[in-house]
Parts: structure tokens; sequence; C-alpha cells
């Protein structure tokens, strides 16, 4: 009788929690330490350390996690559509998108669908290495999700219903949205994907309510603007079709009101002899003030890029000692194959270092410029990382716990990256690239056999000590890994790679915990959640979201 | 006479560029320059997501020489040109009718033109194709371990198809020099047990934890990581027929296995 009357006031409290599930506040989403049983935004807090503080799951009884549910999404996953989303938790809800732009909402305990939102993208839409999505972002009662053909759209997130949707570029230009929205206060941050295509890239800000852009910073800049000077060509065209494209989440420090976003390749992406100069603000961290979208500073990781390194991944803040000084630091592991550690306050380059082989660069001067001893020619350059990246949209994670960086990587991959003398004709919708580069380890292949040679490329989850560079551990795969990285308070990290696997990994030592088959690979980031005291471990294999925890008592 | 001492005075008859592909491309042939174009063509437009080999997207191998969406050149022309709606093959209206023709011509041969690197274009001696016979069967053994059409072992390559899809000067090489360019579903791997037993057989998978093989018994066997002391990549069972064969006979298989076109 007792029982039974707790058991009733227990699901009163559910309902409750359940009725003020569609009141994300932007000082919810300031304050995400506080409910760290929900999962608010992309990368789980604003500076994307993908740390979550839930402890349920330790390294001790991690070995027991049980399968509590799987859902399919309704496109299989393939080379074209990988499964690329971080869901968010918000109160006992699920929120992810499957390839390429179906929204869904979960109930967290049982997988069943509340709803789901399909959007038909235009056929007009490009993208260059997959019809994906990587999440939403919630702010009220409202979704939001970007799509490849370049719309935003606001979503009521208790009916699914569209409340508003914009375009933000022409599809058929290659404008088009896989990256999920950053909201700070009543703004929606975006920038476009689309540096295969010669556009030119922004990041620009719209009002949560109706869709108005309220600004926009252009990361070419054009005449008038700071860095048009690093766009040298005498007839003054290479930055109307630069690139500069944005595809992941920036990160943002509410205390110094600066968020940082990482920021793609120039176009054409493999021959830059039609873009003579550094060509800002690609390849670079761009530090804005999300009011107006002033830069404040910034910091090019590749000068005059030629070998496509996207600086595109996410730039992870952190507040350590570095160097025996308490320091606001911002920590990136670079597609370019470098680690480096920043001062955010002003962008003062701290650290770079290699965490794969590296050819493409011998040293750093004081104030950070790269040395760059290779680029593509007639002949063809080998050049090491490969084409797709020491790492890429994978996102890292950094645990305050122990102080360590946790990056997914491919270890020691090579392309040759061959030069046209003819240059490269912008034709526009069209891809404006250069002669793609050769590569052993190809970026989207996703087959169901491994049968190259170790040689040909392996991935790894590393661990980076970030006052030195230093590899701590390293957690080897015999494929590559497209995974996320997700670290806990309990000493946990988690992860996984394209054969399928999903590991459990202790976060001091790199030992293995645990793992699981999970039948497709890994191409999103793990996240965990908590729901009536119960911790929560989701990931996405192949087509399926597999959601995890421990057995009840 | 030995083998190194092959030259080019010496050929019977020099290869041309000029191959048909598998199945339908032989309605056409193509021309060296044509080719050549496509091949540019290809490293600019397609490499990215084909690969070096036109084989790295799954259902679209475009090196098979068989397409699932078109069956002649036209068609194949046409299927560029308009993209499939829905994948991350898009419309590319901006490559001229004569592009695409070539990039059809590079597609079709891709199996004997080497791919994006291109073939060793040297001129390779071609022989007797009915001498080649004899000794493929006969004193040179290579029945032994390949089928022509059937027979031959499961552990290595029928060679029923061979002549259209390898270039001469490359089934010169897989003879005089085996292990130079291992094709990838060819590789043989060897485990060891931690009680010392060696198996090795046909890489089939691997990954982190487990390996597939087609072991030497011509069975399927899996083993765990965790239960071998050693697990490697090992030369293939392919003997070099250098300093075994004649350079005519050498001449004699080429010219055999350029005959075999699977029909
Ligand atoms: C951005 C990646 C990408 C690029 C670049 C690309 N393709 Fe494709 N292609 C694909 C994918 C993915 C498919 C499979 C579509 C499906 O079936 O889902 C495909 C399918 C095809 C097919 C159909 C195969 C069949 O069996 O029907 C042909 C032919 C083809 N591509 C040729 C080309 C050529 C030629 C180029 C260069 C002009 C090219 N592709 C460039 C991704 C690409
Ligand atoms: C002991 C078994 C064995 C014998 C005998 C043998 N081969 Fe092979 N052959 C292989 C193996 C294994 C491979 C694949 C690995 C490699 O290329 O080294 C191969 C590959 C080949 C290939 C390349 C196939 C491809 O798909 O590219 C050709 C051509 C070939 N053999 C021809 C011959 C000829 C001709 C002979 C006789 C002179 C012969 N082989 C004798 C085992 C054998």
């Amino acid at each position: 009788m007792k029982s039974a009357l707790k058991t009733v006031i227990a699901s009163m409290a559910l309902l409750a929690a359940a009725a003020s599930a569609q009141n994300i506040t932007s000082e919810r989403l300031l304050n995400t330490e506080a409910e760290p049983g929900n999962w608010l935004l992309y990368h789980g807090d604003y500076n994307g350390q993908r740390h979550s503080d839930l402890t349920q799951i330790t390294p001790e009884n991690v070995g027991e996690l049980e399968l509590q549910w799987i859902w399919q999404q309704r496109s299989a996953a393939g080379a074209s559509q990988k499964f690329e989303a971080t869901p968010l938790y918000v109160d006992g809800v699920l929120y992810t998108v499957g390839a390429p732009n179906d929204v869904v909402a979960l109930d967290a305990r049982t997988g069943r669908v509340f709803w789901t939102w399909s959007y038909t993208p235009d056929t007009e839409a490009r993208v260059c290495c997959g019809r994906v999505n990587r999440g939403l972002a919630i702010h009220g009662d409202t979704l939001f999700m970007g799509a490849i053909d370049g719309h935003l759209m606001a979503l009521d997130a208790a009916s699914g219903r569209l409340k508003w949707d914009i375009s933000i570029g022409d599809p058929s230009l290659g404008y088009a949205l896989t990256v999920a929205p950053l909201i700070i206060d009543d703004k929606i941050i975006v920038g476009p994907a689309g540096g295969e295509y010669g556009i030119r890239g922004f990041i620009a800000a719209y009002d949560v309510e109706t869709g108005n852009e309220l600004w926009r910073f252009n990361t070419i800049p054009g005449p008038g603007e700071p860095g048009f000077e690093t766009w040298a060509d005498p007839e003054q065209e290479a930055w109307k079709i630069g690139g500069g494209s944005v595809w992941t989440t920036g990160t943002y420090d509410p205390e110094l009101n600066l968020m940082y976003w990482g920021i793609g390749n120039p176009g054409p992406d493999w021959n830059g002899d039609s873009r003579p100069g550094d060509n800002l603000y690609t390849e670079s961290v761009v530090a804005l003030d999300p009011d107006t979208g002033k830069l404040a500073w910034h910091y090019q990781y590749t000068t005059h890029d030629e070998m496509d390194y996207d600086s595109t991944q996410v730039q992870v803040l952190a507040d350590i000692e570095f160097n025996g000084q308490p320091r606001k630091v911002l920590m990136t592991a670079n597609r370019n194959g470098v680690f480096y550690v920043l001062d955010r306050t002003d962008g003062e380059f701290l650290l770079a270092e290699p965490f794969v082989a590296v050819n493409w660069v011998d040293g750093w001067d004081a104030n950070g410029r790269p040395n760059m001893v290779r680029a593509p020619s007639p002949e063809g350059t080998f050049i090491m990382p490969n084409n797709q990246g020491a790492t890429n949209w994978y996102s890292p994670s950094f645990s305050p716990v122990t102080g360590l960086f946790y990056v997914p990587s491919w270890l020691d991959t090579y392309s040759v990256y061959t030069k046209s003398p003819d240059g490269v004709q912008y034709i526009p919708g069209q891809n404006y690239v250069g002669l793609y580069p050769t590569m052993a380890m190809p970026a989207l292949s996703v087959r169901p056999v491994n049968q190259r040679l170790p040689e040909e490329g392996i991935g790894a989850i590393q661990a980076i000590d970030p006052q030195t560079g230093n590899i701590v551990w390293r957690h080897e795969m015999a494929n590559v890994t497209d995974s996320g990285v997700l670290s806990t308070a309990s000493n946990l990290v988690f992860a996984g790679g394209r054969e399928g696997y999903f590991y459990a990994l202790n976060a001091a030592t790199g030992e293995e915990l645990w793992r699981v088959m999970l039948g497709g690979a890994i191409a999103n980031g793990p996240m965990s959640f908590e729901m009536d005291g119960k911790q929560y471990i989701a990931v996405a294999g192949g087509s399926g979201l597999f959601v995890y925890a421990l057995p009840d008592e | 006479m030995r083998l190194q001492s092959l030259s080019k005075p010496l050929l019977l008859l020099a290869a041309t560029a000029i191959f048909s592909g598998a199945g339908h491309a032989q309605e056409h042939s193509y021309t060296p320059s044509d080719i050549e174009a496509g091949r540019g063509l290809y490293q600019a437009n397609c490499l990215g997501c084909h690969g070096n080999t036109g084989s790295e997207v799954e259902g679209a191998n475009l090196a098979s020489g068989r397409f699932r969406r078109a069956s002649s050149d036209e068609e194949l022309i046409a299927l560029v040109r308009t993209g499939i709606p829905g994948t991350l093959m898009i419309p590319r209206p901006q490559l001229s009718y004569g592009d695409l023709r070539s990039i059809v011509a590079f597609l079709r041969t891709m199996q004997t033109n080497g791919g994006v690197a291109g073939n060793d274009e040297r001129d390779v001696a071609i022989g007797n194709p009915g001498r080649g016979e004899e000794l493929f069967f006969g004193k040179a053994g290579c029945s032994e371990c390949h089928g022509v059409g059937g027979g031959g072992s499961r552990l290595y390559a029928d060679l029923a198809s061979i002549g259209g899809q390898r270039s001469p000067a490359a089934l010169e090489d897989a003879m005089l020099d085996p292990q130079k360019d291992v094709r990838i579903g060819q590789r043989f791997y060897q485990v060891t047990d931690n009680n010392g037993t060696v198996t090795q057989g046909l890489l089939l998978n691997q990954d982190t934890h487990s390996v597939q093989l087609l072991n030497t018994d011509e069975k399927l066997q899996s083993f765990l990581k965790q239960d071998l002391s050693e697990f490697k990549f090992i030369p293939t069972p392919m003997p070099s027929v250098l300093d075994v064969l004649s350079a005519t006979e050498v001449a004699d298989l080429v010219a055999y296995m350029i005959s075999l076109k699977g029909e």
C-alpha cells in the first residue's frame, strides 16, 4: 500500500518534469553544470568538453552495462548517409536526427517514438562528403535544425510542428547546413558547409522567434574588411568564391562573452595559385562577440592551405594551469595533425605539437606562424597526414578530472597531392577543388571487410597532455575511426570506430574496460544522460541509436 | 635464355594500349588518348569518392565494368551528367559530351588501365597462346593453384577473365615478381596461437579483436587476437617464374592469359 502510493507520487513528479520539459531558458543553457542529467547542447556544454559529471557508471561496474533499447533511423546508413548526430536529452525526451534530415523525439525510457518530422531537402542540395546532420539545438520550446539544402528550421519540441523555415544560402551554389546550431541567448548561430563548391563562407546569427538575420561575420573578408589583403590575386576575384565553410559547432565562454569557431578550407582546395596570400579566415579559429558578430581575435592554423585541412574541429575551452599559471585556454586537435593550445582571451599562441605523423610543417615562430615545407606539385607531393586528416568532424573530449584531451585519430596516413598546371575553373554549383589527392585510406568507404595493410592507416583514440602535447596513452584500432569521444567524471572515456566496436576505456590509462559490437560504423559523438536516477550512455552505430545502462538491482 | 635479358628487341608483338573492357564495354574500343583524358577528368571530378581503383563506394564498383543503372555508353554518359538524385552523385552539367565520353572510356577500361595511377605502359613480349595454355596446365604448374572457369583452389584467383582485367605488363609482373603488387583480396595472413600452432590462409577480414581466414584447407576459420601470440601478413604462395621459365615461355603464358576474356 505504502509503496504503491510512493509510485503514484513518483509518477506525478515525473509528469511535472515532463510538463516543464519544453522550457529551455538561456539561464539553463548557461548553467548546464547544475543539471548534469540533461544534455542540452550539441557538445553537452558551451565549453565543448563533452565531459559528463554523471558518476553512476564507474570503471568498476562499466563491465555490467546492458542494452536498454535500440532505435533504427528511417534511411539506411551508408557511404552517402552516416548517422552523425549527437542527441539532445531534455527532461525525459531524446531528440535526434536521422540522415539526412529526419527529426525524431524519442521516449528515453523505452526508445518509442513521440513524434517524427521528416524534411525533404531540395534536390539541388549538394554536399561534398555525405548527406548528414550533426544534430539539433533547443531554446524555449523550440528545436532548431539546419538541412543539407541550406534551410534553417524551427520546430515545436512538443509536437514536431514547423514554426519557421528560412534559407541561408542557395543550395545549387553549394550552400549546405550539416552543423548542429549554437544557441546563445535569443540567437541561433550557424554557418554553411560548401568549401568544395566555391561558396563565400560566413557565420550568422538569427532571431530564435522569427529567423530574421541579426548579424553576419564573413569568414572571407571583402573589400574594406580587415584580412581582405590576404586575398592578393590582382583581379580581386578569388575572395568571392574563397570557401571558408563551417561544419562543426562553435564553443562559447560566457564570462569573456566570446565564441570560438573553426573555419574550413580555402577554395579551390588543392591549388592555391589563383588565391595568393594567407587567405584569412580560412583554416583559422575566430573569436567573435555573439551580440554583434565582431571579431575579437583570430589565429590561423594552416596558412595558404592547399591540403584541404579545414580547421573546423571543435575549439575546446578549459581553465587549467599552464606552465604553472592559471590560464583560460582553447585547445584543438586539428585535421592538419597538430594539437594546439592558445590563450582564449587574446589568441596568444602557447603550444603546437603533432599528434600523428606530420611532414608539412617543421616548426612555428614565436607568434605561432607555421613554417610550411610541403605543398602540392605537378609531379605529386607526398604529404602526411592524408586529405581526410588526422581527425575531422568527430568530437574530441577534455576531462577536467584527468586533465587529458582525448582525440579520435587516423594514425600516420598520407596523400599524394598533385597540382594541375592548368589551374581550376569556377563553374557555379560545381566542385571547385583541383585534383583530388590519392589516399590509401579512403574518406567515405564503409566497407564490411578490412584487408588493408596496417601501413595504409589505422585508427586510435589518443589521450594528449595539454601541458606538453605528449601522447599519454593510445587505444589503437585495426581500422580508422569517425567516432566522437565522451569522458565522464568517474574516469571513463567512451568512443568507438568504423569497425563498429564501442568501448569504455579508463580515462587515465586507456585500459579497455568494456566493449560491444554495434554492427555498423560509429560516426557520431556518444553522450550521457540521467533519467529516474539512472545513468544512460547513448551512441549511434550504423543506422541505429543504442542506449546502455547498468542493470536494475 | 634468362628472363632478365627479355628486352624490347625480342618483342614478338607490341602490346597496344587499346583494351576492351569486360561485359558491355565490348561495344566500343577506346583510344589511348580518350582513356588518358578520362583519367585526368576522373581525378578532377570523381576520385574523391570513388577512389583510385573505382571500388570505394559500396554498391557502385566502377571498375567492375557493370553498372546497376546504365548499360550502354550513352546511358552511362547520361547518368554521370544528370547524377543520381538523393545521393552524393550530383549532376555535372559542366562536363561536355566529349569530356563525358572520355570519362566513360576511362571507366570502361578501368580494370586494365591501371586506374588513376595508370599502368606500367612498357611493352612486353607476347608469345603463342596455344603453347602458353600447354605450359599453364603442364610444366609451369599454374593450374595446380589457379582455375580457369572452374578447377583450381578457392584460395587463388580464377583466371577466367584475367585478360580483360590486367594489362600485358601487369600479367608479366604477376609472374616475375608476385610479391610486388598483391591485390587487395588476394593477401595472405599467418596467425600463431599461444600454443605455437601456426595457421595460414587467405585474409578475408580482420578487426581489432579477430581474424577471419580461408585457411589452407579451404575452410573458413576465425581467431580471436587475444588467443594469438602473433598475427601478420605474409608473402603469398605464388612462386616467381624468374630463373624457372625462359623468356619465350613467359611470353607464351602472357599470350594465353590475354586470351582469357571470360566468355
Ligand atoms: C561526392 C562523392 C561522389 C563523387 C565526387 C562522384 N560520385 Fe559517383 N557515386 C557516388 C555515390 C555515393 C554513388 C552511389 C549512389 C547510390 O547508389 O546510392 C555513385 C554512383 C555512381 C555511378 C553508378 C554506379 C552504378 O552501378 O549504377 C556511376 C557510374 C558513377 N557514380 C560515376 C561517377 C563519375 C564518373 C564521377 C565523376 C565525374 C563520380 N561518380 C563522382 C558518389 C560520388
Ligand atoms: C602455389 C600457388 C600458385 C601457383 C603455382 C601459381 N600462382 Fe599465380 N597466384 C597465386 C597467388 C597466391 C596469387 C595472389 C597473390 C599475388 O599476386 O602474389 C596469384 C596471383 C596471380 C596473378 C595475378 C592475379 C590478379 O588478379 O591480378 C596472375 C596473373 C597469376 N597468379 C598467374 C599465374 C601463372 C601464369 C602461374 C604459372 C606460371 C601461376 N600464377 C602459378 C598462387 C599461385
